[in-house]
């Protein structure tokens, strides 16, 4: 069956703080938006306002994060209720309780598919979120 | 109707991995509007054999390896939505986005780099999902 081919929209960022391209020099969308699902970059504990490093506990940039995450997906017309599968990456596995305190709060029902992941991550920051989600 | 399930498969046979490596992966699969692919290393397409090297050739092999592994499923750079890079050292991104900008100078997909391990002392992976057509 021949369908139109699906367009691919580049969700701009919420602010000028979570703008990585132009004030990291990251070659990267915030996020993009394709058919049903919007495909969200690897967010880190960044000032949405200023754009500076918030590198903290665990549990300062779990917060930090999902409230990033919260603003680009309500700018793809999505929200964290309608996530679908989330990559949670962590710098040490020791912390994973924390990470979960945390988590919880913002997902406390019903939440997304989630593979947590220890890995190093850019700018010494403890704690990435990326993810899919519908719109 | 449920949608179909393809494997993806490069042109040249060359590139295909799992297959010469007896893998238990598939290159790619295509489902409704996505293509998702697998993790790709750099791999010779001339000989099918790793192509080790310094982060910028990984890279570089890497991304060239992908945009035919995509146009071969009738889609290609252009249509990735996300990319996932893997990186052994996050030290080393910067020389990763100097080669990687110019694969997407224009609206390039989101993307996540996360520093792990890699199998075979390799250097770079990468994986994506992509707009089938």
């Amino acid at each position: 069956m021949a369908t139109m081919p699906l367009a691919r929209i580049i969700v701009p960022p919420p602010s000028r703080g979570l703008d990585m391209a132009a004030g990291y020099g990251w070659p990267q969308s915030t996020a993009v938006r394709a058919g049903d699902y919007v495909f969200v970059s690897g967010v880190v504990a960044i000032d949405p306002d200023s754009g500076e490093r918030m590198n903290g506990t665990v549990t300062s940039e779990a917060h930090r994060v999902f409230r990033n995450l919260k603003l680009v997906l309500e700018t793809a017309g999505s929200s964290l209720e309608r996530l679908v599968q989330v990559h949670a990456m962590i710098y040490d596995r020791i912390e994973y309780d924390a990470l979960n305190r945390v988590y919880r709060q913002y997902v406390p029902d019903r939440p997304p598919a989630r593979t947590v992941w220890s890995v190093q991550i850019i700018d010494a920051f403890k704690v990435q979120l990326d993810a899919i989600a519908i719109v | 109707m449920p949608v179909a399930r393809e494997i993806i498969a490069p042109q040249n046979d060359k590139l295909n991995v799992s297959r010469n490596l007896n893998l238990p992966h598939s290159p790619g699969i295509r489902a409704g509007d996505f293509i998702f692919l697998s993790g790709m290393l750099s791999v010779d397409p001339a000989t099918g054999e790793r192509s080790p090297g310094t982060v910028a050739h990984e890279t570089r092999q890497t991304l060239s390896n992908m945009r035919h592994m995509l146009e071969s499923a009738g889609s290609s750079l252009e249509r990735v939505v996300k990319i996932n890079v893997l990186l052994y050292d996050l030290l080393e991104f910067d020389n990763m986005n100097g080669v990687y900008r110019q694969f997407f100078p224009k609206d390039p997909p989101a993307r996540t780099t996360c520093g792990v391990q890699l199998s075979a002392g390799m250097k770079v992976e990468i994986e994506c999902i992509a707009l089938a057509s």
